[in-house]
C-alpha cells in the first residue's frame, strides 16, 4: 500500500495532466492533436485510479485501468480511421472544417489573419558539386527541409 | 516539498488561486494565437513554470529525499511534457512530447508500484497508439504545420475553464486528508473501524499528520511494495474479471474489424464524395 | 266578455310571434326556398294581421259607450305577463320607508323591498290596438308589393327575413308594457332601419347613408335611456301598468290606472320636465324632426318598399306613439308640450320649404315624411284630447297614402330601370295608368283635398291648434282649466324644485298639500297665473303663430306633392334609356297593393271621422284617461270655418303647381328661379348636413384617426414588441449554434463547471 502523501501527489499529477488534456482537447485544431489531448485526459485518469487502488489495496482500480488501456486502443484504431475519412473528404485534419451543422443563416467562421509562418527558413551550405552529379529524377519530393 | 500549512484550511486559499491564475494567463499565452510574439511565449513559460510550482506546493513530503527527488523527477516529465503536448505548433512535435509524457506517466505508476501498468503504458501507448498516430499524419500531412496549427478555438475561455478545474481538482484533494470526515456521514471512519478492528497495529511509517481521520488502508501491515504485483494482478483478472477480460478480447476484435469495414466502405464513396466540406 | 278578454290574452303574444317565426324560416330555408323565398315572412305578416285584426274587434267590443259629456268611456287594457325577464333583489335607491301591503305607493318613493324586475309583458289596449292593425296591415301590403319588386334582386330571402324581423320588433314596441321593453324594441327598430337601408351594402353611398341613420338615431337613444334612468329613480317601477309583488305588495305602474287617476300623481319641476324633454329628444330622433332629421332624405338608398314601410308608415311613428303613450307624464309639463309643437310646426315648414325644390321623386316624399310627422308632433303638443286623437288619426291615415306614395315611386323607379330624377322622365300617365291613378289619389290625400282622407285628418290638427290659439272660442273653460297642472308643484314650485332631488313621500305630501290651496287659489285667476321658464311658452299667441305656420305648411304640401304628379305623370312621355324594356306598367302583385292602399286612403277618412269610431275608439286608452286630458274633451265637431282654411290652402297650391308644370316637359325650367338665394338655400337643405360634418362629423373623425393611431402604434406595438422578444433572443441564442464541435464542447465544460462551483460554494464548511 502506499501512504497519504503519495496518494496525494499522485492525484495532483494526476488531475493536473487531466485538466491539460482538457485545454488541449477544446483549443487546438488539428484532429491528431485533439486525439493526442484525450489520450493525455486518459493517462491522468490511469494515474488516479492506480493511486486509488494502490491506496486501498483493490485491484479493481488496476483491472480498470488495463480495460482502459484496452479500450483506448481500439478507439485509437477507430477513431484513427475517421480521421482518415474525414481528412479524404475535406483534404485536411482540421476539426473546424467541419461547419454543417450550424445554424441555418449564420455565416461560415473563416480564419482570418492566420499567423505567419515563422519557421526559419534553413539555409544549407552550399557546396559546389564535386564529381558527377548522379542521372535519375530531380524531384525534390524525398528531400524535406523541415519537418 | 513545504509541508502543508494549517489544518483548518487544507491549502492556502491564496496559494491555490495564484496558482490557477498563473497557469490560466501561461497557457493562454502559450496556446498557438495569430498573436503570438517569442516573448509572449517566454512569458506564458515563466508564468506555467510558477503555476505548476504553486500546484506543486499543494503536494506533500514523502518522508525521505529520496524519494521526493524521484517522484517529482518523474511527476514533472509528465507534466510538463503533458504541457509541451498541447501547445506545440507541430503536431509532429506535438505526438514526440506526447511520448515523454507516457515516459513519465509510466516512472508515476512504477512509483506507484504498478509495474505491469507501467511497462504496459510503455507497450501499448507509446509503442502502438503513439506509431499509429504517426503513421496518419505522415500520410495527412506531411509538410507539417499547417495553417490550422497556428490558431486555437477560444484560447482564453478553454484556458481559463482548465486552469479553474485544475484549481477545484486540487482543493478536493488537499481537503482530503486534512479535512474531517464530512458531517453527513455517519459511518465511522475506515481507520477508526480498521484500528478498532486491527488493534495497535499501525499503517506504513510515513503518515505525516497522524490525524485520525486518514483513511487507513484495508489490510494493514502490508508492504508498499509487492514483488509479485504482476502475478497478483493476473490473478484478479483472469481469476474475479475473466469475463470482462475475454468481452475486451472481442471488444477489440470487433474493432479490428469495423475499421476495416469503415475503409472499405469509405473508398467506394471516395470517388463520388471527394469534394469539399460545406 | 271574460272568455272574449281570455281569448285576447292569448292572442297578444302571438301577434309578434309570427312574424318572428317567419323570419327564422326565411333565414333558416331561404336559400332552399329560391323563389319562393317570400312565402314564411309573408305567411308570417299576413297571420299578424289576421290576429291584428281579431284583436282590434276584439278590443272594439270591450270599449263600451262612455258616460259624461262628452261621452267619454271607461279605460280599457288587457296586459299578459309571459315571464320575469330580469330580476335584481336589494335595489334600492335612497333610504325608503317600508310601505304596508295594499297601500298604494306615492309617487317618489322607490318600490319597497328595493326590487328591480322587467316582466316580459305585452299589453292591449285601443293605442296599442289600433296601431298593430296599421303596422301589420301596412307591412302585409308592402311585402307582397316586394314580391314583385325585389324580383331579381340577390338578396332576396334577407330582404324578407329583415322585413319580417322589422314587423315583430315594431309590434312588440307598441305592445310592450315596459318601458325598458319600450327601449329595447326602439333600438331593435333602429337596427332593423339600419340593415334595410344598407340592404345593397356594396354600394358606398348605402352603407354611408345606413351609418349615418344609425348614429343619429343613436342621439335620439340615448335621450330615451337617460330618461328611463330618471323614470326609474323617480318611479320606483318601469312598468306601464299596476303590478302586486309576491310579497303583496302593490306596485303602481307609471301609466297604470291607479296613477293616472291619482291627482298627485306625477312629478312636475325640474325632474318632469327634463324626462319629458329627453322622451321628445327620442322622438325626434326617431321620427326624424329638427335637428336629429338629417337622416330620413339619406335613408331613401334603401329599397323603396323597405322606405314605404319603414319610413313612412310604421317606425317613423315611433316617436308620436312614445308621446301619446306618455300622455299623463307630459301633461304636468306644459312647457315640454309647448316644445313639441314647436319643434312639430318648425320641422313641418322647413322641410316642405326643402321638398319644393327637391328633383328626386323619393327625396320628394321623404320631405314630405318629415313635415306630415311634424304635423303629429304639432297635435300631440296642444295637450288636448283632440290634439291627441287628431296625432293618431293623422297617423292612419299617413301610413295609407304615405305607403301608398312610395310604392307608386318604386313602381316608377321599376319601370324607369331605377332612374327617379323626375326632370328625366314625364308622361307616364300613358305609360303605367294604374300607378298614376293611384298615385293621384295618393297625392290628393297627402295635398288634403277633401274627400280623402288626409283632409280630415289634417283638419282636425289644424282645429286642436286653433282651439289652443283661440281658447274662449271653443267652449274651452274646460280647456284652460284642465290645462292646469297637478297639485305637484309647477308654478313657483318650479323653480325651487330644479335643484331639488328628494323624493321622500313626507316632503312631497306635505308640498302638495300646501299647494293644493294655493292651486285652487290660482284655479279662479286662470288667466292671470304668472308661468316661469319653459312654461310660458304656453300662450295664445304661441298657437296662433304654429297655427299660421301649420296652414302655410299644408299650402306648400299641396304644391310639392302636385309638382311632382305633375311633372312624373303628366306632359310629353319621355322615357329614359335605362328603362330599356322595362317601360310598362307593373305586374298585379306589385298593383293590387297600390290599389288595397288607394282605397284606404280615399275612404278611411270619411268613415272614421263622421262615426267618429277611431277617436271614441282611442278615448279608451288609459294613457288619454288623465284627467287632465279628459278635462279638455269636447264633442265631436266638424269646424267648416278651419276647414275653408285649410282647403284654400290646397287649392292655392296645387294652382301654383299647376301654372308651373302642368303639362309641360318635365326637365323645363321650373319655378325655383323666381326663388333666387332662397331657392339655393332649400336645395341645400338649409345647410343642416355641412353644419353637422363640421361641428360633428370632422372632429369625431380626428378622434377616431387618434385613437386608431393610439391603436395601432402604441396597443399593437406593445404586443408585437413582446412578440419581437422571443425572437429577439432567439437569434441571439441561436448564434451558439455554429457548427463547431470543439465550442460546443467548451460550453458543456463550462456549464459543468459552473455547477460544481455553485455546489462547492454551496457546501463549504
Amino acid at each position: 500500500m502506499i501512504p497519504a502523501t503519495l496518494l496525494t501527489n499522485a492525484l495532483l499529477v494526476g488531475a493536473v495532466l487531466f485538466c491539460l488534456g482538457l485545454v488541449g482537447i477544446l483549443t487546438r485544431r488539428n484532429l491528431i492533436v485533439m486525439f493526442l489531448s484525450a489520450e493525455l485526459m486518459l493517462q491522468g485518469v490511469s494515474v488516479t485510479l492506480v493511486a486509488w487502488s494502490r491506496y486501498h489495496g483493490d485491484w479493481g482500480g488496476q483491472v480498470l485501468v488495463v480495460f482502459v488501456l484496452t479500450v483506448a486502443a481500439c478507439e485509437a484504431a477507430v477513431a484513427l480511421v475517421f480521421v482518415l475519412q474525414a481528412f479524404a473528404r475535406t483534404g485536411r485534419l482540421d476539426a473546424s472544417a467541419w461547419q454543417a451543422l450550424r445554424e441555418e443563416n449564420l455565416p461560415r467562421v473563416i480564419d482570418h489573419g492566420l499567423p505567419a509562418d515563422d519557421r526559419v527558413v534553413p539555409t544549407w551550405p552550399h557546396l559546389s558539386p564535386a564529381g558527377v552529379l548522379p542521372e535519375g529524377d530531380d524531384s525534390r519530393s524525398l528531400e524535406r527541409d523541415h519537418v | 516539498m513545504d509541508p502543508v500549512a494549517a489544518t483548518t484550511l487544507p491549502i492556502p486559499g491564496l496559494l491555490l488561486a495564484g496558482s490557477v491564475a498563473a497557469l490560466a494567463a501561461s497557457l493562454w499565452l502559450l496556446l498557438p494565437k495569430t498573436s503570438d510574439t517569442a516573448n509572449s511565449r517566454r512569458l506564458g513559460l515563466f508564468l506555467g513554470a510558477v503555476g505548476l510550482v504553486g500546484f506543486a506546493a499543494t503536494g506533500r513530503s514523502l518522508g525521505c529525499v529520496g524519494e521526493d527527488a524521484v517522484f517529482l523527477t518523474v511527476a514533472g516529465i509528465a507534466v510538463i511534457s503533458g504541457l509541451a503536448t498541447i501547445v506545440t505548433r507541430s503536431p509532429v512535435y506535438s505526438a514526440i512530447w506526447f511520448a515523454m509524457a507516457l515516459a513519465g506517466v509510466s516512472g508515476v505508476l512504477l512509483v506507484l508500484g504498478a509495474q505491469f501498468l507501467g511497462v504496459a503504458t510503455i507497450v501499448v501507448y507509446a509503442g502502438a497508439i503513439l506509431v499509429m498516430f504517426l503513421f496518419v499524419l505522415m500520410l495527412a500531412q506531411p509538410s507539417g504545420m499547417a495553417p490550422y496549427d497556428r490558431v486555437s478555438n477560444e484560447p482564453m475561455l478553454a484556458a481559463a475553464a482548465g486552469a479553474v478545474l485544475l484549481g477545484l481538482l486540487t482543493l478536493s484533494i488537499g481537503r482530503l486528508s486534512a479535512a474531517e470526515p464530512p458531517s453527513c456521514c455517519r459511518m465511522p471512519s475506515r481507520a477508526q473501524a480498521m484500528a478498532a478492528a486491527a488493534g495497535p497495529t499501525a499503517g506504513t511509517a510515513s503518515e505525516d499528520d497522524g490525524s485520525a481521520t486518514l483513511i487507513a488502508p484495508v489490510t494493514a501491515g502490508v508492504e508498499s511494495v509487492d514483488a509479485d504485483e504482476v502475478a497478483h494482478l493476473g490473478a484478479e483478472l483472469f481469476g474475479r474479471h475473466l469475463f470482462a477480460v475475454e468481452v475486451a478480447g472481442v471488444l477489440l476484435l470487433v474493432a479490428l474489424v469495423g475499421s476495416i469495414a469503415v475503409v472499405s466502405r469509405g473508398e467506394a464513396t471516395e470517388t463520388d464524395h471527394r469534394r469539399e466540406s460545406r | 266578455m271574460q272568455s272574449s278578454a281570455a281569448n285576447l290574452l292569448v292572442l297578444v303574444p302571438l301577434l309578434p310571434l309570427l312574424p318572428l317565426l317567419g323570419a327564422v324560416c326565411t333565414v333558416l330555408l331561404g336559400r332552399r326556398l329560391g323563389p319562393r323565398a317570400h312565402i314564411p315572412a309573408v305567411a308570417g305578416i299576413g297571420a299578424a294581421a289576421v290576429v291584428a285584426l281579431l284583436l282590434l274587434l276584439g278590443t272594439a267590443t270591450q270599449v263600451g259607450a262612455g258616460h259624461g259629456d262628452p261621452p267619454r268611456p271607461e279605460p280599457v287594457e288587457i296586459i299578459s305577463t309571459l315571464w320575469q325577464w330580469a330580476t335584481v333583489g336589494d335595489a334600492r335607491s335612497g333610504d325608503l320607508p317600508a310601505t304596508e301591503a295594499g297601500v298604494p305607493i306615492a309617487p317618489g318613493t322607490a318600490v319597497s323591498g328595493g326590487t328591480f324586475s322587467i316582466p316580459i309583458a305585452l299589453r292591449l289596449d285601443p293605442l296599442t290596438a289600433t296601431l298593430l292593425m296599421v303596422i301589420t296591415g301596412v307591412g302585409l301590403l308592402v311585402a307582397i308589393y316586394s314580391i314583385g319588386y325585389m324580383h331579381d334582386d340577390p338578396g332576396y330571402p334577407r330582404f324578407f327575413a329583415l322585413v319580417a324581423i322589422f314587423v315583430f320588433s315594431m309590434s312588440m314596441l307598441v305592445a310592450a308594457s315596459n318601458f325598458l321593453l319600450v327601449y329595447v324594441f326602439w333600438e331593435a327598430v333602429g337596427a332593423c332601419s339600419y340593415l334595410l337601408i344598407g340592404f345593397w351594402y356594396t354600394k358606398p353611398e348605402a352603407a354611408r347613408a345606413a351609418k349615418k341613420a344609425f348614429l343619429v338615431n343613436r342621439v335620439g337613444d340615448f335621450g330615451l335611456a337617460i330618461a328611463v334612468f330618471l323614470l326609474w329613480m323617480t318611479y320606483g317601477t318601469l312598468n306601464f301598468h299596476d303590478t302586486r309583488l309576491a310579497d303583496g305588495t302593490f306596485v303602481e305602474g307609471i301609466l297604470g290606472q291607479t296613477r293616472i287617476a291619482d291627482e298627485a300623481g306625477y312629478v312636475g319641476g325640474a325632474v318632469g320636465t327634463a324626462i319629458c324633454l329627453l322622451m321628445l329628444l327620442a322622438a325626434c330622433g326617431k321620427s326624424a324632426q329638427m335637428p336629429l332629421h338629417v337622416w330620413l332624405p339619406d335613408a331613401m338608398e334603401g329599397p323603396t318598399p323597405a322606405s314605404a314601410l319603414i319610413h313612412a308608415a310604421t317606425m317613423v311613428t315611433a316617436g308620436i306613439y312614445l308621446i301619446t303613450r306618455s300622455a299623463p307624464l307630459f301633461m304636468g309639463c306644459p312647457g315640454a308640450l309647448t316644445m313639441v309643437s314647436i319643434v312639430g310646426a318648425t320641422t313641418a315648414l322647413v322641410a316642405a320649404l326643402i321638398a319644393t325644390v327637391q328633383n328626386d321623386l323619393k327625396r320628394v316624399l321623404a320631405y314630405s315624411t318629415i313635415s306630415q310627422l311634424g304635423y303629429m308632433f304639432v297635435a300631440l303638443g296642444t295637450g288636448t284630447m283632440l290634439g291627441f286623437t287628431a296625432a293618431i288619426f293623422h297617423l292612419v291615415t299617413h301610413a295609407f297614402f304615405k305607403a301608398l306614395l312610395f310604392l307608386g315611386a318604386g313602381s316608377v323607379m321599376h319601370a324607369m330601370g331605377g332612374v327617379i330624377d323626375m326632370r328625366r322622365f314625364g308622361g307616364l300617365r300613358h305609360v303605367m295608368p294604374i300607378t298614376a291613378a293611384t298615385f293621384l289619389i295618393g297625392a290628393c290625400a297627402l295635398a288634403g283635398v277633401p274627400p280623402f282622407a288626409g283632409f280630415f285628418s289634417k283638419d282636425e290638427v289644424l282645429a286642436s291648434l286653433h282651439a289652443k290659439a283661440h281658447p274662449d272660442a271653443h267652449g274651452s273653460d274646460h280647456g284652460e282649466a284642465g290645462r292646469q297642472p297637478p297639485e305637484t308643484g309647477i308654478d313657483a314650485g318650479g323653480v325651487a324644485d330644479r335643484g331639488v332631488r328628494s323624493f321622500r313621500p313626507a316632503s312631497m305630501t306635505s308640498r302638495s298639500s300646501t299647494l293644493a290651496s294655493r292651486s285652487t287659489g290660482t284655479t279662479d285667476h286662470a288667466a292671470t297665473t304668472e308661468k316661469i321658464g319653459l312654461d310660458a311658452l304656453d300662450h295664445p299667441s304661441t298657437w296662433r303663430l304654429l297655427f299660421w305656420m301649420s296652414l302655410l305648411t299644408a299650402g306648400l304640401t299641396a304644391f310639392y306633392t302636385f309638382r311632382a304628379v305633375f311633372m312624373t305623370f303628366t306632359g310629353p312621355v319621355r322615357i329614359p334609356k335605362e328603362a330599356g324594356h322595362h317601360a310598362h306598367e307593373s305586374p298585379p302583385v306589385m298593383t293590387n297593393p297600390l290599389l288595397v292602399l288607394a282605397a284606404l286612403s280615399a275612404l278611411s277618412g270619411v268613415v272614421l271621422f263622421f262615426t267618429d269610431a277611431l277617436a271614441h275608439f282611442l278615448a279608451a286608452t288609459p294613457s288619454l284617461n288623465a284627467p287632465a286630458v279628459l278635462a279638455t274633451a269636447v264633442a265631436h265637431a266638424f269646424h267648416p270655418d278651419i276647414a275653408i282654411q285649410g282647403t284654400l290652402a290646397a287649392a292655392i297650391g296645387i294652382a301654383v303647381a299647376a301654372i308651373g308644370h302642368l303639362g309641360r316637359r318635365s326637365d323645363s325650367p321650373q319655378m325655383e328661379r323666381y326663388l333666387g338665394p332662397l331657392g339655393a338655400l332649400f336645395a341645400n337643405k338649409f345647410y343642416f348636413d355641412p353644419i353637422y360634418a363640421a361641428l360633428i362629423v370632422k372632429p369625431l373623425e380626428a378622434l377616431a384617426m387618434v385613437t386608431a393611431f393610439f391603436d395601432r402604434a402604441i396597443v399593437d406595438g406593445t404586443v408585437d414588441a413582446i412578440g419581437q422578444v422571443p425572437l429577439a433572443w432567439g437569434s441571439a441564442i441561436r448564434r451558439m449554434q455554429s457548427g463547431l464541435v470543439q465550442r460546443y464542447a467548451l460550453a458543456g465544460v463550462v456549464g459543468v463547471l459552473a455547477i460544481v462551483l455553485a455546489l462547492a460554494w454551496q457546501l463549504r464548511p
